[in-house]
């Protein structure tokens, strides 16, 4: 018999159940029908993510389930809404690209729903070992979905390194979970900072410094981001832009938890180490970036250089600090979607261009594209008053109110040769002869870089909203 | 309340931006005569900055705010005193010159519309940079106005040059712009203070700051590039391939005064310093000598007053450090003259270039008869910029000597650069306005003719107020240059500005200087030729540099890429593995924790068997050539520790373990087998020795970690608890067999299931490989 009193309460779950029945229902449909039903799967899929931001949304105030492993609060809210909403304009601006290469897969839709699943599982989790769960569960889809376009050896091969440095990054989670779980006799977060309060052995330091190794790999900081570039250089377009987005969200989200949650009493201890990650990031973000010919690889080096930023913000470790994190991370998602639409666009007799020349003189051919493209790439480059700028100043800002200095100027710098590589695009664009003509732009794709742009461009009049929400997020932490 | 004069500044704020955003529609509605209707913007702001004039003069500091951000506390606010007043009045008066002057300048050229616009969005910007009084805002404006200068200079996009030199501007002032972010934060970060109104009214609070060297530093980094100073000063020549209104407004008037217009607004906080009294004098009065000796050497009029607006902005930079109050007089009064002259004399050049189609001095010459109204407005350029008595340019010359000659030591080099660097701007003044002019004549167009009436209002309106200005001497005095010498220096005396001349040591110096100028100019030819050649002898100069830093950086970030993004996986673990093995010394080395070596004790027969047999199974590995034997050798090694396990009591662990390695010997069988990878080890020796370092440096990390974790007291609570509850709870009597089957049924399930569908994917597994063999048949067949 069950005992109805030790049945855990799931209504702080119901978007993740409903998330995981879903992509199930979903799944034996396709399997059922065969390819054809991949569109009504896609629309199913984005119908899904949808009916879970509502779902989050709804909910209100901190609760706990599963014998504290999972939490629901307003930071897992922001974040999760954030996510769903990646993962869906992932999944729609793929569909001129299935159909226009012929890999129209049923998988690609659920897969992304169950990666999204896992990411919201690491949004939540509140405990080593949901932790780890949620986080391997975003990372089997994503080898999967990185490797989807099975004739393309690129796309093999970017799937096989993903998942062979993957794995070796979750044995270096695993690892330094046990040692942490060993050395406090805890795998809960608030338990583990209770255990902290009267000091740390070395053991216990080794352990985090392997638990930040491992998440370092997933959001791609140096030194474990070789995989980035190769990997958004191999998968297909549309899966490196949901590459780009919604993991980067969670896996930053989780990092903010385990920081500040578990290991809030020795921020000393991670504040070197995440310092360190974020200054070996925001340079070879940005030096690396310069000599680079291919728009995907270029995307894969500024996601690192990204990183780098909103680690910035991480390293402060105060409550203004991780709400500096959290309004980047949206702004970068917006910006990255955005970008990412337009390169999408970059095709020509059936084929998709990747070369970063062929943007030549794009603002004559196709202005509306051209002018898109160059107010995301101006954001990204941080020139005021794009949304971008603001981003950059929040981090900076909080990385300067907790006396890192040195951070915050290394960061300024390396934003000053970034800068450098999204405007010669710019450059490109509006300024060079045509080479090429582009295909007309699919209206879903037009859409997205719209609303990116139109999202970075006033977002200077319209922050408050987001702002006020980030830093309830940002309060419940702390 | 509408009506107020806050809500007019405001207004006049934002009218450039709507100007702006309207000036294609302006173009096409009024053709030709847009240039006088949008005018109209600029002329009234210029209105309207003149009635605030007799408040600021009575020494009121105007201001205005609305919030912009309420949680960051970021206002639009202004803050009007005599010195941005002077700005203010600068911008908006040869604003509405340049606009009419753009025009016919421009007749014909199909965007004419977005020249305008582009125009207009600088002077908003422009004007914001010198009415904010927010940090924040100054510097969103500060980096509008780099981007609207790059938008102009790139103007002409289709030529190469125009490219890069609108590429080059927008790097050096907008990086510039990003140190004086950096240097305005530390400003808020570490007195608390947003706006320039709380800074100035502080005193010297920045000064006593101990972050005072790194906000000067900053600041002065912003400062240098806008204001072109040495050895950032390489862009602004290159600039001059924008169309010349936009050299007449900003690259003489209005932009590149702002990062003179920041020092002095800075002046009363960041000066009086040993610092700033150095370093401004030093980079001012190199720049100075070097901008009017690289000014003389030109032959292109456009360029030649390039180089002498880069001479004069070293020259005010100088003055601002020199901290005097007359230097600083003489500051203001130069600025004034300054923005009158040189943007009348950059129109005057354009309207030849326009007319006589070329602007090299050795193709022109006899222009005077059919240029009249332009060779005077040229004289009374040239006149006020020699420093020639009744002009403006005369009183700031004068002022400025008098200043420097009461200093000694800096101040006497200083003054001895102003004279060198006065003489040779009275040289390049003078041959503007006097070698196109007379003469043989010629001209590459034969049919040169006066121009439009918008080509030479400009420079003769311009003309005669450098001359007004100094006939109303009283009135510019009290008005204009003192409010503003205030604001700059702190405090003012009550100089009279006229155009009486006293004979003094300054006036002598005066004469001294254009005795020297009149010598340059009639020498002029042999000193262009001997400058060249010390140039050629020097053979590399800043814009060089700024190319070869610009290909350095490709490279470096090609190397980087070459060297850490291979694209092969081996290199990628590699990495992994050593950040791995770092991960585990460092740590222990910098708190120096290094685990002490536990006591020897002798193993039995059955663990030294076991250990030898792991060792064994390991060496093979290494030694051996066929991938099957390493495979097989490697399983041997996890059988013995799952052998050690069983020894220490730890049946379930065991367990495990020699499931994990059954499943992973026959899996990697089969993949490796099947796949046809070349058997042999392809790493060189050096590659060899490498990897072998960074396995022996995770192995004994890990080792380290192991005996550092058995040293830690053993937390006795688990045993305890499975001690008490295995027969209380779960009625067994083997707590081992408790554990696996009861207290961790569940995890026993899932390795279970694990097992199983490694089981199912071997099978999957082995199906491929005989469907792959019969399609080999099939196709055999």
């Amino acid at each position: 018999m069950i005992d109805v009193a030790a049945m855990p309460n799931l209504t702080p779950v119901l978007a993740e159940i409903m998330l995981t029945a879903g992509a199930m229902l979903l799944l034996m449909f396709g399997v059922f029908t065969g390819e054809r039903s991949t569109p009504t799967v896609t629309g199913m899929a984005v119908a899904l993510l949808a009916g879970a931001v509502l779902v989050v949304a709804l909910g209100e105030g901190t609760s706990v389930t599963f014998g504290g492993a999972f939490i629901s609060d307003a930071f897992s809210r922001f974040m999760k809404i954030a996510t769903l909403v990646a993962s869906a304009v992932a999944i729609a601006m793929a569909v001129g690209y299935a159909r226009n290469e012929r890999f129209e897969r049923f998988e690609y839709p659920v897969l992304i729903v169950l990666a999204t699943t896992g990411m919201m599982m690491m949004i939540s989790a509140n405990d080593l070992i949901s932790l780890y769960l949620g986080l391997e569960m975003q990372s089997l889809a994503a080898y999967v979905v990185a490797a989807i376009h099975r004739d393309s050896v690129r796309s093999t091969e970017s799937g096989l390194k993903y998942f062979v440095l993957g794995s070796l990054a979750s044995g270096m989670l695993l690892y330094g979970a046990s040692l942490v779980y060993g050395f406090t006799g805890h795998t809960n977060f608030e338990a583990i900072a209770q255990a902290l309060v009267d000091g740390r052995s070395v053991g216990l330091v080794i352990g985090l410094v392997f638990v930040l190794a491992g998440l370092a790999f997933k959001i791609s900081a140096v030194p474990f981001h070789m995989w980035t570039p190769d990997v958004y250089e191999g998968a297909p377009t549309p899966v490196t832009a949901f590459f780009a987005a919604a993991p980067k969200l969670a896996a930053v989200a989780l990092m903010v938890r385990v920081t500040i949650e578990a290991f809030g009493p020795v921020t000393a201890d991670w504040q070197q180490v995440v310092s360190f990650v974020a200054i070996a990031s925001m340079l070879l973000g940005s030096f690396a970036a310069i000599g680079q010919t291919n728009i995907k690889r270029l995307m894969a080096y500024s996601s690192i250089g990204n990183v780098g930023y909103i680690l910035v913000g991480l390293a402060a470790g105060t409550q203004a600090g991780v709400q500096g994190v959290v309004l980047y991370l949206v702004i970068y998602v917006v910006m990255t979607l955005g970008a990412f639409a337009c390169i999408l666009a970059m095709r020509r007799r059936d084929q998709m261009v990747e070369d970063i020349e062929s943007l030549s003189g794009l603002a004559r051919t196709q202005p509306f594209t051209a002018f898109m493209f160059a107010a995301i790439l101006f954001s990204l480059a941080g020139i005021p008053p794009l949304a971008g700028f603001f981003a950059k100043y929040w981090v900076f800002l909080a990385a300067i109110e907790a006396h890192l200095y040195g951070l915050a100027v290394i960061g300024v710098l390396s934003s000053v040769v970034g800068a450098y590589y999204y405007l010669r695009i710019v450059k490109l664009m509006y300024f060079d002869e045509p080479l090429v003509t582009f295909e007309r732009m699919p209206a879903e794709l037009k859409t997205v870089s719209a609303l990116s742009g139109a999202f970075l461009l006033v977002f200077v009049l319209f922050a408050a909203p987001l702002v006020e929400a980030a830093a309830v997020a940002a309060r419940s932490l702390f | 309340m509408p009506g107020q004069p806050s809500d007019w500044t405001f207004l006049a704020m934002a009218a450039p931006f709507v100007a702006a955003a309207l000036a294609p529609a302006a173009k096409r509605a009024f053709g030709g005569a847009a240039g006088w209707v949008l005018a109209i913007v600029p002329a009234a702001i210029f209105l309207h900055f003149l009635r605030l004039v007799p408040a600021v003069a009575a020494g009121e500091v105007l201001s205005g705010a609305v919030r912009w951000s309420e949680r960051y506390g970021i206002d639009l606010s202004f803050r009007i005193d005599g010195l941005s007043l002077l700005f203010a009045l600068l911008i908006s008066g040869i604003g509405t010159f340049i606009v009419i002057y753009s025009g016919p300048y421009l007749k014909g050229h199909p965007q004419q519309g977005r020249f305008f616009g582009f125009m207009l969005l600088f002077m908003g910007s422009m004007l914001g940079l010198v009415l904010a009084d927010d940090f924040l805002a100054l510097f969103v404006f500060w980096e509008m106005t780099s981007i609207s200068s790059f938008l102009l200079i790139g103007f002409d996009h289709n030529r190469m040059a125009a490219r890069r030199a609108a590429y080059q501007a927008l790097v050096v002032t907008s990086g510039g712009g990003l140190a004086l972010l950096a240097g305005l934060l530390l400003v808020m970060a570490t007195t608390g203070m947003g706006s320039l109104s709380e800074v100035l009214a502080a005193g010297g609070a920045l000064r006593a700051s101990p972050y005072y060297p790194a906000i000067l530093v900053l600041v002065l980094g912003g400062a240098f590039t806008k204001s072109a100073q040495f050895p950032f000063h390489f862009w602004l020549p290159n600039a001059m391939e924008a169309p010349t209104p936009v050299s007449a407004y900003l690259h003489s008037a209005t932009m590149v005064k702002a990062g003179v217009y920041l020092l002095m607004r800075l002046n009363p906080v960041l000066g009086d310093t040993v610092a700033w009294m150095t370093v401004l004098p030093i980079f001012g009065g190199v720049t100075l000598v070097a901008g009017a000796l690289l000014a003389v050497r030109q032959t292109d009029l456009k360029m030649l007053l390039a180089y002498t607006t880069m001479a004069s902005l070293g020259l005010l930079v100088m003055l601002t450090g020199a901290g005097a109050e007359g230097a600083i007089l003489g500051a203001a009064t130069y600025l004034l003259a300054h923005s009158l002259f040189k943007g009348g004399l950059f129109m005057v050049v354009g309207g030849i270039d326009h007319e006589a189609g070329t602007r090299q001095v050795a193709a022109l010459g006899g222009l005077a008869r059919e240029m009249p109204i332009t060779l005077a407005a040229a004289l009374g350029a040239a006149a006020s910029m020699g420093g020639l008595p009744l002009t403006i340019g005369f009183f700031g010359k004068e002022t400025m000597y008098e200043a420097l000659a009461h200093g000694s030591g800096l101040a006497f080099a200083a003054l001895f650069a102003a004279v060198i660097g006065n003489a040779l701007m009275f040289a390049a003044g003078f041959a503007v306005a006097i070698l196109p002019f007379f003469g043989r004549r010629r001209a590459p167009n034969p049919h040169v003719h006066q121009g439009p009436a918008g080509l030479w209002l400009g420079p003769a309106v311009l003309a005669l107020c450098g001359i007004a200005a100094i006939l109303f001497g009283a009135w510019t005095g009290r008005s204009l240059l003192l409010p503003a010498t205030l604001a700059i220096a702190g405090a003012a005396s009550g100089a009279t500005v006229s155009a009486a001349i006293h004979l003094n040591l300054a006036f002598a110096l005066s004469l001294a200087t254009m005795a020297l100028g009149i010598l340059v100019l009639w020498r002029l030819a042999a000193i262009r030729g001997a400058v060249a050649r010390v140039l050629a002898a020097i053979g590399w100069g800043p814009d060089r540099g700024f190319d070869q830093a610009i290909a350095g950086l490709s490279r470096f970030a090609a190397l980087v890429t070459r060297t850490i993004q291979t694209g092969n996986l081996e290199m990628y673990i590699f990495v992994t593995m050593a950040m791995t093995a770092i991960a585990l010394l460092v740590p222990m080395g910098l708190f120096d924790e290094w685990p002490s070596w536990p006591a020897f004790a002798m193993p039995s027969i059955a663990e030294t068997a076991m250990i030898l047999l792991a060792v064994g199974g390991v060496a093979v590995v290494l030694g051996t050539k066929q991938r099957l034997t390493a495979i097989v050798s490697l399983g041997a090694q996890g059988f013995a520790v799952a052998m050690l396990f069983m020894l220490y009591g730890a049946p379930d662990l065991s367990f495990t373990q020699f499931m994990v390695e059954t499943l992973s010997v026959v899996i990697l069988t089969l993949a490796m087998t099947r796949l046809s990878l070349s058997p042999s080890d392809h790493r060189s020796v050096p590659e060899f020795v490498k990897d072998g370092i960074v396995a022996i440096g995770c192995g004994v990390g890990f080792g380290f970690l192991l005996l550092a974790a058995t040293e830690a007291p053993f937390d006795s609570r688990l045993s305890d608890f499975f001690a008490q509850n295995s027969r209380a709870i779960a009625h067994g009597h083997n707590i081992v067999n408790v554990i696996i089957v009861d207290f961790r049924g569940l995890d026993t399930l899932g390795e279970i299931s694990v097992v199983m569908v490694a089981g199912l994917a071997i099978l999957a597994l082995l199906r491929v490989r005989t469907r792959g063999k019969a399609d080999e048949a099939g196709e055999g067949a």
